[in-house]
């Protein structure tokens, strides 16, 4: 009975060492940082795996590996409501400066339809990375053969002509049609806009003619439009795109230019050493030769923009989106 | 209409009050699909729908159908119920039906695993999923004090690192990350 | 024929040693994580992506194939030694799986599983040879209203497993609907039973509601009548299928698939639908339907070949469209950016040997699968005989760890405690917990489908009925919903011409 009576405190006692101590003990890189690196460096994801910000998260973390940048960088998914969820996190991860998010116009606009608590302008800007224009696109048996066309079609009757988008009401694939709309003297409320769940689903009901015409990002279809499946009107970036024949919406008549991008935002309340290795982590990944090829291999654009520059830019989209939105009773 | 057989749950020999309480509990049920009803209606008749609505179905209808037959269920169940009819109570391998409910081991097990969702933020997965796989089993009946806190401990552990180190999901560790 | 050809010179290439290796690693890696809670393919493949980055691409998408199989496995695994589905596609394993695992027939049950999942995964695999470019530019015909349709469909086929008082399996259904409603309005973005709350907006996923009313409702249930005077545990069993057992299940094998390719070919259609209506046609057709809910074999052996099929289907729109229909497929489809592949409709012509490859290590990971499981079987049917306290505190330490490691919100805890608590008041007054499950995975995918259709006619009402596939699906309702008064009719006919 006193041999029993002596061994409980004692396995107590070790369960007790076991759950405070392990966790601590195994888990390496939670020691002081030094030098340039970040141990223990995360990236949240706000959205599911083989999402957007994932790819560009994932991609960014391999790319930095890869080039020795950082020695090892964790990416995890906190999905949500557009993306809020994971910004509410972040946000409440005051202080951390070992936490990245990869974010986008997506979740500026998600902030504004879900009445979200809190905004990117609570976050800390780190650095705009990619950016890539929408493009118009209809089957390869559409009766539509130029963008032109689309236009006078859309103008005469709005309502029976449903665009496809490949995401939810506030995100990119949403924004660029109703600013088309707008510029081409469409009220946005009569705009037949058909949500779908991502750029696959959306994929299926353009090539069999569900919809008038689908908007997505560039980078998604480069392959259906180079086998001819896919028919491109129009791109809604402010330039032509190397090695696709297709008009910019101002050459097509419409007077307005719409650009997806990405990018990173860290949480608030960082000490100006621990924004500046964010910065500089993000600026040495963006000079590197790893990055550039995971442009290329993409589809991405390079648009780097830093610090308190990338601030500014992030309150003029809020800006923008929330007319947008506004109009449209979001 | 439904299965009336005999509630197996009822001691065998019970008096008319007893009797009555048991007939009036699954009208709990009743009461529950009720109030369920009502949320969803609540919510669907004061949902903002100030948007481009295309056709006749718009954001509201579909809870305003699921409400509507929320709230006929709940009736027919209640006149089911008044009628003598009764939900059977599931069986099983491990169910002992003849032995009136257990409600304390139950409040016990809800209340340990409420206790761990709200630990896991301040005292991190391995102590609060430790006293879950604990507790849970102190409640359900295993009184060996010695051996049950060091299985959960290293089954916590284990977890832990298969989960945080391994796969790069992470788990909150505990107050001493990186204090050690 | 052209495509035998190339599938040969890609058995060439996944059976080099090499491969082939990648292949048995994989399938290890994926079933060994797919066992664990709250991790289901998509999130396999996605933690293993960068375990293969220093593969060259061949070798590295054997290896995912073989991972994404091996996680398929694993995840039923789980549902039905413990009750507690990893991903949604292995909800419908846990409903027959389970009892019979209970019955102390696990082995058995995960026997049929794993050759289910051998059955379904060779058919779709050989569907996908012969038939990968029709049934793509099939797939994209199907639209809004045809998807609609087959929910309609799904939701009479819910009838049957009402349970034997159908008012209180309609109320199971109901609570059900009421759980798919919670989250953002996928139209519109409007708030719906959120009550403010973000964690809430994107509803509340299916495998949750499941872990809840299955494994922490019966937990509490158990727990509330714990038979405490016999300690006799869990029997082994045989752990091979017998005879009979082969009888049952040789059929529901062959048919899965049947159901589940065809799904996962098309875009939306994923694995739970396919999964829940294997389940209702096997039960329909099988001689034992009585033993339906307390441990039929049939039950087990259907669903998990659809699951395996419909992944399957989903490669086809991934590799021939570059359409991904499920997460899985999506992640997949990122994994092949990165090595800069873009699948679509010209990655056979680019990529032969890397496709016919991967489709040919999917039969090799096929076959690993079921050399490395059917022995487990009664390994992992043993886990069922440690004392019941510490089998009961692990399912709630296990679907607390799957529910919290998706998202790291405690709120999911919370939620699955009140799912759970749900699902212990439906076992104290006899509702069938089934429907209330089914009624998460098919109301959202109804009222988005129907919804969609009527916003692409601008609110007409006859987009419904404008294809000849949702017309053709409506006359099969009819007729089914018909059928009594049909047989009323045509018997009435035969006997007064008998009496002629």
């Amino acid at each position: 009975m006193s041999s029993v009576r002596a061994r409980t405190p004692l396995a107590l006692l070790g369960a007790v060492l076991i759950v405070l101590l392990g966790p601590p003990l195994l888990t390496s890189g939670s020691g002081t940082d030094t030098g340039t690196s970040i141990p223990g460096l995360q990236f949240m994801v706000p959205n599911t795996p083989g999402g957007g910000y994932d790819i560009t998260a994932r991609t960014a973390a391999k790319s930095i590996e890869d080039a020795g940048l950082n020695h090892n960088v964790e990416v995890f998914n906190l999905p949500g409501a557009g993306g809020t969820v994971g910004l509410s996190r972040m946000v409440n991860e005051h202080g951390n400066g070992k936490l990245a998010m990869s974010m986008g116009l997506g979740v500026v606009g998600a902030v504004h339809t879900n009445h979200a608590p809190s905004g990117l302008g609570d976050t800390t800007p780190i650095a705009r990375l990619t950016e890539e224009p929408d493009i118009v696109v209809v089957a390869k048996d559409s009766k539509y053969k130029t963008f032109e066309q689309l236009l006078a079609d859309w103008k005469k009757n709005p309502r029976k002509m449903p665009v496809g988008g490949g995401s939810s009401a506030g995100g990119p694939d949403h924004l660029a049609p109703m600013l088309m709309a707008k510029a081409a003297g469409i009220t946005p409320k009569s705009v037949n806009y058909v949500p779908f769940d991502g750029g696959g689903e959306l994929l299926a009901s353009v090539l069999g003619g569900k919809v008038a015409f689908g908007v997505s990002g560039v980078g998604e279809y480069l392959d259906q439009i180079k086998s001819g499946e896919l028919r491109l009107l129009a791109v809604t970036g402010p330039k032509r795109v190397e090695g696709l024949d297709a008009p910019t919406l101002k050459e097509a008549g419409v007077d307005t230019e719409f650009t997806n991008w990405r990018g990173i935002v860290a949480p608030p309340g960082l000490t100006d050493v621990e924004r500046e290795k964010l910065t500089r982590l993000f600026t040495e990944l963006h000079g590197s030769q790893q990055w550039k090829d995971a442009l290329k291999r993409n589809g991405w654009s390079d648009a780097f923009l830093t610090g308190d520059k990338f601030g500014t830019f992030l309150a003029a989209q809020d800006r923008r989106v929330d007319t947008v939105l506004k109009e449209l009773g979001l | 209409m439904s299965t009336t057989g005999t509630d197996p749950t009822a001691p065998p020999r019970d008096s008319g009050l007893r009797a009555l309480l048991r007939g009036r509990s699954e009208l709990g049920v009743c009461l529950i699909l009720l109030v369920l009803g009502v949320l969803v209606l609540t919510d669907a008749i004061t949902m903002d729908t100030d948007i481009t609505q295309r056709g006749p179905i718009g954001p509201t209808t579909v809870p305003i159908v699921v409400g509507v037959l929320l709230l006929v269920v709940a009736v027919l169940l209640a006149v089911d119920v008044l009628r003598g009819g009764r939900g059977e109570a599931e069986g099983g391998e491990d169910i002992d039906l003849t032995e009136p409910g257990d409600w304390r081991t139950v409040a016990l097990l809800a209340g340990v695993f409420l206790a761990n969702a709200v630990l896991i933020g301040p005292l991190g997965f391995p102590i609060s999923g430790a006293l879950l796989f604990w507790g849970s089993a102190y409640a359900l009946g295993s009184r060996n004090l010695t051996r049950d806190p060091l299985i959960a401990a290293v089954l916590s552990l284990v977890t832990y690192v298969v989960f945080n180190n391994l796969l790069g999901v992470p788990l909150p560790g505990g107050p001493l990350m990186g204090v050690l | 024929m052209d495509s035998l050809s190339s599938l040969i010179d890609g058995f060439g290439t996944a059976l080099t040693p090499l491969n082939l290796l990648w292949a048995a690693i994989g399938v290890l890696l994926g079933t060994a994580i797919g066992v664990l809670p709250g991790i289901g393919p998509a999130m396999a493949v996605a933690l293993l992506l960068p375990v293969t980055y220093g593969l060259d691409p061949t070798g590295a998408f054997i290896m995912f194939a073989g991972i994404y199989y091996g996680g398929m496995f694993g995840g039923s695994t789980t549902s039905i030694l413990l009750n507690t589905p990893g991903e949604s596609a292995a909800v419908v394993a846990a409903i027959e799986g389970n009892p019979m695992a209970r019955a102390g027939r696990g082995a058995q049950a995960l026997a049929a599983a794993a050759c289910g999942h051998f059955a379904g995964g060779m058919i779709g695999t050989i569907l996908l040879v012969v038939l990968a470019p029709t049934v793509a530019s099939l797939a994209v015909d199907i639209g809004a209203p045809d998807y609609f349709a087959i929910m309609v469909l799904a939701f009479i086929a819910v009838t049957s497993v009402l349970g034997s008082s159908r008012i209180r399996g309609f109320a199971s259904l109901l609570i059900g609907l009421t759980l798919g409603l919670v989250g953002l309005d996928q139209m519109t973005g409007q708030q719906r039973l959120t009550f403010g709350s973000l964690q809430l907006a994107d509803g509340i996923d299916v495998v949750i509601v499941a872990v809840g009313l299955f494994a922490i409702g019966e937990a509490l249930w158990v727990a509330a009548h714990l038979r405490r005077t016999a300690g006799e545990s869990i029997p082994v069993g045989r752990p091979w299928l017998g005879k009979a057992e082969l009888r049952r299940t040789w059929k529901p094998w062959l048919r899965g698939p049947l159901i589940g390719f065809p799904f996962g070919a098309i875009p939306a259609g994923g694995a739970e639908i396919p999964t829940f209506l294997s389940y209702v046609t096997e039960k329909r057709l099988s001689k034992h339907r009585d033993e339906f809910g307390r441990g039929a074999i049939e039950g087990v052996a259907g669903p998990e070949s659809a699951s395996s099929a419909s992944a399957a289907g989903t490669l086809v729109s991934m590799l021939t469209l570059g359409l991904p229909t499920t997460a899985v497929a999506a992640v997949m489809l990122a994994a092949f950016q990165q090595y800069g592949i873009q699948p679509g409709p010209l990655l056979f012509e680019r990529e032969p040997e890397l496709v016919w490859g991967l489709i040919a290590s999917l039969f090799v990971g096929m076959v690993l699968l079921l050399v490395l499981n059917l022995p487990l079987a009664p390994v992992w049917a043993k886990l069922l005989r440690i004392p019941r306290p510490y089998l009961y505190a692990g399912i709630l330490f296990f679907a607390a760890v799957g529910a919290y490691a998706v998202g790291g919100e405690p709120l999911d805890l919370v939620i699955l405690l009140i799912i759970g608590l749900i699902g212990l008041g439906m076992r104290r007054y006899g509702l069938p917990v089934l429907p209330a499950v089914i009624g998460v995975i098919l109301g959202p995918a109804a009222e988005q489908q129907l919804r969609r259709a009527l916003q692409i006619s601008d609110g007409s009402v006859t987009g419904l009925v404008n294809t000849p596939f949702s017309i053709t699906v409506y006359a099969v309702i009819l007729v089914l919903l018909g059928w009594p008064w049909i047989k009323r009719v045509l018997s009435r006919g035969r006997a007064a011409r008998a009496e002629d």
